[in-house]
């Protein structure tokens, strides 16, 4: 009996004080993704990557907006949306505090972007800042000044007016050079 | 579709009133049931994880208890699967009112990565009334604990529905690359985040960007081989220092012209002589 009194002298107190202490997490852990708005440009890299599709990104009913949802109940805390995240609007957080009461919608997060009308049919197909971020990335790629005129234009049509053109320039006998 | 329908007589002996003067009179003892719904194991065992005195729940008087009759609150895993749905249902009536149902874990909370699975009703919420929801996968046990004391009101709620809705058009700006060309940029993070991972190629890459732009002219293959390997040199990681070196010799001589004798001999380095 002694004995073991002095086995727990020699080691202490153990127990966190965590409900009554902020409790610090290691390094690395996995919390709830961070999501930053501004950085966000509606890429969908997450939505796709999400196993779990904790992550959606779709049009909203009337085709205005492009709702990126993040529903923190489903995600498994993987870190896929942080891999491919390609300008670091999802980040996993240090946060593991996430439990809500009675009312399950506390769990989601959402983002509304403007979307991008196709040129040709003006149906929406992309967010405005993919399309303004894709020609900005491009602009600093060492790519030679017709080229860029191009991918403007190409860059506001959607995937299916896209093949129409391309094939159109091809058919039409126009002379592509490629620098 | 709702599969279930709460008997009449225990859904009155549930209102909220009544949970709130339970959990007057009901001081520092609480009984908790756990049941297993077809959960992976993951959520059972940081629940075991939670009641070690490490944690000790017992200091506000959780305790696992092994019969609902005898329970208050039943803390339920899984994605509940057919063969685990009556076993529910009967743990539930026969817990006594008011009873308070917690939700653990992705899968109890919404079914999870088994959300559209044939044989799984994806979450208890969709069978039985849930109070608490403690998200996961698998949860902390600090944030077990957290959730149990949020049911109880001992803590506050800390989330709350966050919506952007005022799109400012405003993309992010794009960095201009130290070569003047982006396409460096984007090679050498595939090749980092290849080597270490995401979370240390990230750092790899950084570390890489600021030993090259101390180089003072990144378009110079022998100033930025120096620099590259004064870098390494002072590194404490050895993985860093020779994942530098690796990206150095991959990607760098891809888009600066280099002869044989720029690139870093990896075996000749040697690391964290610092």
């Amino acid at each position: 009996m002694m004995k073991l009194l002095d086995i727990s002298k020699k080691y202490g107190e153990i127990t966190h004080k965590y409900p009554f202490e902020p409790y610090k997490v290691c390094e690395n852990f996995r919390g709830k993704p961070a999501y930053i708005f501004d950085l966000c440009i509606g890429c969908a890299a997450c939505g796709i990557a999400c196993p779990s599709n904790a992550i959606t990104v779709q049009l909203n009913d009337n085709q205005s907006k492009l709702i990126w949802e993040f529903d923190c109940g489903r995600c498994i805390f993987c870190g896929r949306c942080d891999e491919v995240c390609p300008t670091g609007a999802i980040k996993l957080s240090e946060e593991f505090e996430l439990a809500v009461k009675f009312d399950k919608s506390a769990l989601i997060q959402r983002g509304e972007l403007d979307v991008q009308y196709c040129t040709t049919c003006k149906k929406p197909f992309s967010a405005k800042r993919l399309v303004k971020y894709s020609f900005d990335c491009l602009s600093k790629a060492n790519v030679s000044e017709k080229r860029l005129e191009e991918a403007k234009e190409y860059l506001c049509m959607c995937p299916t007016c896209k093949k129409t053109a391309t094939v159109a320039t091809f058919t039409s006998g126009k002379e592509m050079v490629i620098e | 579709m709702k599969t279930y329908q709460v008997p009449q007589e225990i859904q009155d002996a549930n209102t909220l009133e009544q949970k709130l003067e339970l959990l007057k009179h009901i001081g520092r003892s609480f009984s908790v049931f756990r049941i297993d719904c077809g959960s992976c194991n993951g959520c059972e065992i940081e629940i075991f994880a939670a009641i070690t005195p490490l944690w000790d729940p017992e200091r506000f008087g959780f305790k696992l208890v092994a019969n609902p009759r005898h329970a208050d609150i039943l803390l339920c895993t899984g994605p509940v699967t057919r063969q685990m749905y009556y076993p529910l249902l009967r743990a539930y009536e026969a817990t006594p009112d008011p009873k308070i149902v917690v939700a653990l874990g992705a899968c109890g909370v919404s079914g999870g990565i088994f959300y559209d699975a044939y044989s799984v009703l994806s979450g208890i919420d969709k069978i039985i009334p849930v109070d608490a929801y403690i998200p996961g996968c698998p949860p902390h046990p600090a944030s077990i604990i957290y959730g149990l004391t949020t049911a109880l009101g001992v803590m506050e709620q800390k989330l709350q529905k966050v919506s952007f809705e005022h799109d400012g058009d405003l993309p992010p700006l794009v960095e201009d690359s130290v070569l003047g060309n982006t396409l460096f940029e984007r090679d050498l993070l595939v090749q980092a985040k290849k080597l270490m991972s995401y979370v240390f190629g990230r750092k790899l890459f950084d570390k890489y960007i600021s030993a090259l732009t101390q180089s003072g002219n990144t378009k110079d293959a022998k100033a930025t081989k120096i620099s590259i390997t004064e870098a390494m040199r002072v590194e404490d990681d050895p993985r860093y220092a020779e994942c530098m070196g690796i990206l150095h010799n991959e990607i760098y001589t891809q888009y600066v012209s280099c002869e044989e004798e720029d690139k870093i001999e990896l075996h000749r380095v040697k690391w964290g002589a610092k």
